[in-house]
């Protein structure tokens, strides 16, 4: 089996948090080269599934749990380097380490029997860029929340310490990098709604033409189309607010944060709670 | 060879006092002048108290660093002290407002304060910078000699060492530099940021100096008279700083708002020159994005009521007087560590000295040595050039050990019996320890030097 090398970045990535406990700026890089270890293992596997089964549609429901972790950890590391704010991995990394263990614990069934009988491309486009826009939005979740508690210090002008260049204390080692400053917490918030947007509209589009295929009806109202649209709404509001009107800093947090939410809850809603409605069974 | 401070500093005396010492220290000339009427000093058989001095000036210092004669005792201190205090106050019953450190103290005192945990902000890097320009001075019109230039030396050596090994000046303590890394806590990149200057005083002086040093390029500079502002840039900048400096009319500031991203306030304005009326349109034209404004005026000349308005992010002087005692804290706890170290260089420093006052000891037992082989071996040899070369070579030997011990006793006080043995031993005569003029001791101090090299 191969799940149980999903416990090779899990141990990974819950032993970086060790050094971290040492509070001293090495220790912090062997915290940050602990979890890029981690990402590295997991984009091993991720080439392990693909020589295996080829390029096909995740069908067990501990490979799609993997390759949403997988996805979520390529984006947060690309976002990492590029805008030099390694201290996201540190919020990120929980996430993707619960979404592997889950990966391990949660049986090795078949999740899809109905839509197997859908044009397997678009299924599998629709998976992906479903997954690249809500792991876009989950960035975008946890800096605003960054950005929300941040700006909050700022305002009260509480528990805010002036950087310590030479300093040796944690709070310091995660200040390395462009720091926690609003800008750009605010500049990242607005370049995932900016990308994750297409792929989430392109994905909610082939969503709806894929359930379509299936009712054999156009946009037969079910809860999930319902809830998709209204997540994409608030997504559109926000980034037309954003574009026209110059939303930003703490409103435009607020409002990922609300929009990542209710992603949450409507991809519980659809595959814990009425499985049915997502098609799959 | 007795270290003697006297001085006053802000823990000691009231500005106005020190007001009263700086002003007549003011100039090279009025030092020098001060300087000579010390050297002038002599006591009743007419011999000079001190040796050599050192004047340091800052403004929240005065201190006369001294090495006093060996026929300097104890109550000559005293006598200085006063002669000071009538100096500068005409009456010797200010004296109380002066402390005096002696030897070691006064060491320690030197080294504590070219470190700066003597300063009024703990770390901060000044002091030293005035102490080395107080160095200099003395070096060039040689009021300083051998024995407080070693003492400087090792007290810059101290100064380092402290400021490399312990955090005491790292973290930021100035208003200055500490509204210069909260903007960073807002924006990202100060490059293309664009800082309004009201008002053309001091405290603006430096923090938009601190802004050009992180980045900055654009900052225009608005004051009530324009010409005060054209004089404030012309003065106060150097000419590569001026280059990213614009004066604009005062009334143009309005104009130049939705534009800017930090404004510094500095005016002397006794009311509000921003109300929060007037900063709604602003940030709605910026459309939202973030506006720091920094109020280091007293009375505060910005509303503080714009706080409230999102992506508006404003600090006055109290905000970051808070802040940096913080930092103050984080200094006061390295100073502990400091004070160590200032202890190791002072016991350094202490024991060199002591050494030093065992060269007259060492010098007599060798002519002592010297001139018995002398007289014995001028029986046997005629060569003097032979001679001579086998008295030094004996000498050395025979007293190889002897020396060893003497010096080994001078860096610890329980050994001095050491010395009075060996006095005893060789019938060295007390008298021949006393220094009778500088020319001779200084000789003496340079023999000493070759020898334990």
């Amino acid at each position: 089996m191969l799940k149980e090398l999903y416990l090779i970045p899990v141990a990974l990535y819950i032993f970086s948090y060790i050094p971290l406990l040492f509070k001293d700026k090495k220790m912090y890089k062997v915290f940050v080269s602990l979890i890029y270890a981690g990402f590295a293992f997991q984009t091993l596997i991720f080439f392990i599934f693909l020589s295996i089964k080829g390029l096909t549609v995740p069908v067990h429901i501990d490979r799609f749990v993997f390759f949403n972790a997988w996805i979520l950890m390529f984006i947060v590391v690309l976002f990492g380097l590029f805008y030099k704010v390694e201290y996201v991995l540190l919020y990120i990394t929980p996430l993707v380490a619960l979404n592997l263990l889950i990966g391990f614990f949660v049986p090795h069934v078949h999740i899809t029997p109905v839509m197997l009988n859908v044009n397997k491309t678009i299924l599998l486009t629709h998976i992906v860029l479903i997954l690249i826009g809500d792991s876009l939005f989950a960035l975008a979740f946890i800096v605003s929340l960054i950005y929300i508690f941040q700006e909050r210090k700022i305002k009260n002008k509480k528990n805010l310490k002036l950087f310590d260049k030479k300093g040796i204390q944690l709070k310091e080692a995660l200040h390395s990098g462009g720091g926690y400053n609003l800008e750009l917490l605010d500049n990242i918030n607005y370049q995932c709604l900016k990308i994750g947007f297409p792929f989430i509209t392109l994905g909610i589009v082939m969503g709806i033409y894929l359930s379509g295929s299936l009712s054999r009806t156009f946009m037969a109202v079910k809860p999930i189309e319902i809830m998709s649209l209204i997540t994409w709404l608030i997504y559109a509001i926000l980034l037309h607010e954003r574009v026209a009107k110059g939303l930003r800093g703490k409103r435009a947090a607020i409002f990922s944060v609300a929009g990542f939410l209710l992603i949450l809850f409507s991809l519980s809603f659809s595959f814990y709670l009425f499985p049915a409605f997502h098609g799959l069974k | 060879m007795d270290i003697l401070i006297i001085g006053l500093n802000h823990k000691s005396a009231e500005i106005g006092e020190r007001e009263t010492v700086s002003k007549k220290l003011l100039t090279i000339e009025l030092r020098r002048d001060f300087t000579n009427k010390l050297f002038d000093m002599k006591d009743e058989n007419g011999r000079p108290f001190i040796k050599e001095v050192v004047v340091l000036t800052t403004c929240n210092r005065s201190e006369f660093i001294m090495n006093l004669s060996s026929w300097t005792q104890g109550k000559g201190g005293h006598i200085i002290k006063s002669y000071i205090a009538k100096y500068f106050f005409g009456d010797a019953a200010e004296e109380n407002i002066f402390y005096m450190h002696l030897n070691e103290d006064a060491v320690r005192h030197l080294f504590s304060v070219a470190s700066s945990l003597d300063s009024m902000i703990i770390g901060e890097p000044q002091i030293l910078g005035q102490l080395k320009e107080a160095y200099n001075e003395a070096c060039k019109f040689k009021t300083s000699g051998r024995f407080l230039n070693k003492l400087f030396h090792k007290a810059f050596n101290c100064a380092k060492t402290v400021r490399t090994e312990t955090r005491i000046a790292t973290s930021p303590v100035s208003v200055s530099y500490a509204a210069v890394e909260l903007s960073k806590k807002v924006f990202n990149s100060l490059d293309e940021k664009k800082v309004l200057l009201l008002g053309a005083g001091e405290m603006g002086k430096l923090t938009v100096k601190h802004f050009i040093k992180y980045g900055v390029r654009n900052i225009y500079i608005a004051n009530r008279t324009k010409e005060n502002a054209l004089r404030f840039v012309e003065e106060s900048f150097n000419p590569t700083e001026k280059e990213y400096l614009n004066v604009i009319d005062f009334s143009e500031y309005y104009k130049l708002l939705p534009q800017s991203d930090i404004v510094l306030c500095s005016t002397g304005s006794e009311d509000y020159v921003l109300k929060y009326a007037d900063i709604i349109p602003v940030i709605k034209i910026r459309k939202q994005r973030p506006l720091f404004l920094i109020d280091i005026s007293m009375p505060r000349n910005i509303d503080p009521e714009i706080n409230k308005i999102p992506n508006v992010y404003l600090f006055d002087i109290d905000d970051i007087g808070k802040m940096i005692e913080d930092n103050m804290e984080i200094r006061k706890q390295e100073a502990d560590a400091a004070k160590e170290l200032v202890e190791t260089a002072v016991k350094e420093f202490m024991n060199w000295k002591e050494s030093l006052n065992v060269v007259p000891v060492i010098i007599s037992l060798r002519n002592k040595v010297k001139d018995i082989l002398e007289i014995e071996l001028s029986k046997y040899i005629g060569d003097k050039k032979e001679k001579d070369l086998i008295i030094n070579s004996l000498t050395n030997k025979i007293l190889h050990e002897p020396t060893m011990l003497i010096k080994k006793a001078s860096a610890n006080p329980e050994d001095i019996s050491s010395i009075e043995t060996i006095k005893a031993l060789f019938n060295l005569d007390s008298e021949d320890f006393t220094d009778t003029d500088k020319g001779k001791e200084n000789e003496n101090v340079n023999k000493y030097i070759k020898l334990i090299k």
